[in-house]
């Protein structure tokens, strides 16, 4: 086929507007065109235009509800985690390849403290580095500290910390779980409130 | 959980999209709140049916969650790869069902049911693309509007129309590129406004 009727044919294809027997063998060529994936990616950009333009009544409020349960029924994403402290259930957790690993946790915090609160955990040859947004500064004598809980264990600390970022002082094995806690200026041996940002290596 | 949700609104779509594929349930919560009302919409224009269209958008946004770590933002963002999904669900339940509608798109109304801010934020965005949709010759946008919220294939347009295959191919080529630069101010973009609140 010529270069122009492939050119066409990809506007046809962004539109869903092939016929299927089309359909394999554009994706076919697709595979092998650079630039038909160049224009693919624009004309996919404008055609997804398109759907902004009719009017768009709310959806009914049990769709939401209906699509996070079967999301759920899919993948469990809560990760229980081994503690004899009263621990708050995992909002969700992350487990990523062994080499990074990657959480945004939310949780509610007591009081007036902000309820948001976003972790990005990265490990690299065991070395971690903590990064936490959200958590309001420690309050006079305390301090936030960083635990690493190999998997079945009891927790290790790994660092005090402002509440922003720290490089993890505890080498962080393969499904430990990183948490953080607020704790009596010094820190603790072993953590004594209750867990506010939690990830998974 | 919704507010839990909205402690994700700084994030990016794509950002979302990462963590959707790390099972971050929140994240999905969080792209639908932000897209799922014109992915309903679509999916309306396109089914004439509310049952239909829910089914789309809840297939639609599954197969953002079991897909997402295929994503590639390199490839485009992540709000065309969630419409395109809605899209191209959309159109299989139409073609399954035979219920192709052939009218043009209606007049803007007021829809109603959520914010101010994002009733203004979705009437902008409509009223962008119409008016785009308008200037274009009255064939390409026949083609484009037949196709795309029709779900007629190209042959089968080209049949309806009696045209020759290569007329209509040419007219959806040229009537998406017209659109393109029509839409294409900087200014404007399509994503999602991180202003807009939908609580």
């Amino acid at each position: 086929m010529e270069p122009r009727n492939l050119h066409e044919l990809t506007a046809a294809y962004a539109l869903d507007a092939l016929d299927a027997s089309d359909v394999e063998a554009y994706e076919a060529h697709l595979a092998q065109c650079e630039q038909c994936r160049a224009d693919l990616a624009e004309l996919n950009e404008t055609a997804s235009a398109l759907a902004w333009a009719p009017d768009a009544p709310s959806p009914p409020a049990r769709l939401r509800a209906a699509i996070l349960d079967a999301a759920a029924a899919e993948r469990s994403n809560v990760v229980p985690v081994p503690m004899r402290r009263r621990w708050l259930p995992a909002v969700a957790a992350v487990a990523a390849a062994a080499a990074v690993a990657l959480a945004v946790w939310n949780v509610d915090l007591q009081g007036s403290q902000r309820s948001a609160i976003g972790a990005v955990l990265v490990v690299r040859g065991g070395h971690a580095t903590l990064t936490v947004s959200g958590l309001s500064r420690a309050p006079k004598g305390k301090v936030y500290e960083a635990w690493v809980i190999p998997h079945g264990v009891s927790p290790r600390p790994a660092g005090l910390f402002d509440g922003k970022m720290v490089r993890l002082t505890t080498a962080v094995p393969p499904k430990a779980q990183v948490a953080v806690t607020l704790e009596h200026a010094g820190g603790a041996r072993a953590p004594t409130s209750r867990v506010l940002v939690s990830a998974q290596a | 959980m919704r507010k839990v949700n909205r402690d994700l609104a700084h994030l990016s779509d794509e950002a979302l999209v990462l963590l959707a594929a790390r099972s971050e349930q929140h994240a999905l919560g969080e792209l639908y709140d932000r897209y799922g009302r014109t992915a309903y919409g679509l999916a309306l224009r396109i089914l004439r049916d509310e049952a239909l269209a829910e089914d789309a958008v809840q297939e639609a946004f599954l197969g953002v969650w079991r897909t997402a770590a295929r994503f590639v933002p390199e490839r485009g963002k992540a709000s065309t790869w969630i419409l395109t999904l809605v899209h191209r669900r959309a159109v299989d339940i139409v073609r399954r069902e035979q219920r192709r509608r052939t009218d043009t798109l209606d007049d803007t109304t007021e829809a109603s049911g959520g914010s101010v801010d994002e009733e203004a934020w979705l009437r902008l965005q409509r009223e962008r693309v119409q008016h785009a949709l308008r200037q274009l010759p009255d064939q390409q946008r026949e083609a484009l509007e037949l196709a795309y919220y029709g779900g007629f294939t190209q042959s089968e347009l080209a049949e309806r129309l009696g045209q020759p295959l290569g007329t209509i191919k040419s007219r959806m080529f040229a009537g998406l590129s017209r659109l393109r630069e029509l839409l294409g101010d900087p200014g404007m973009e399509m994503a999602w406004s991180p202003g807009t609140s939908t609580s």
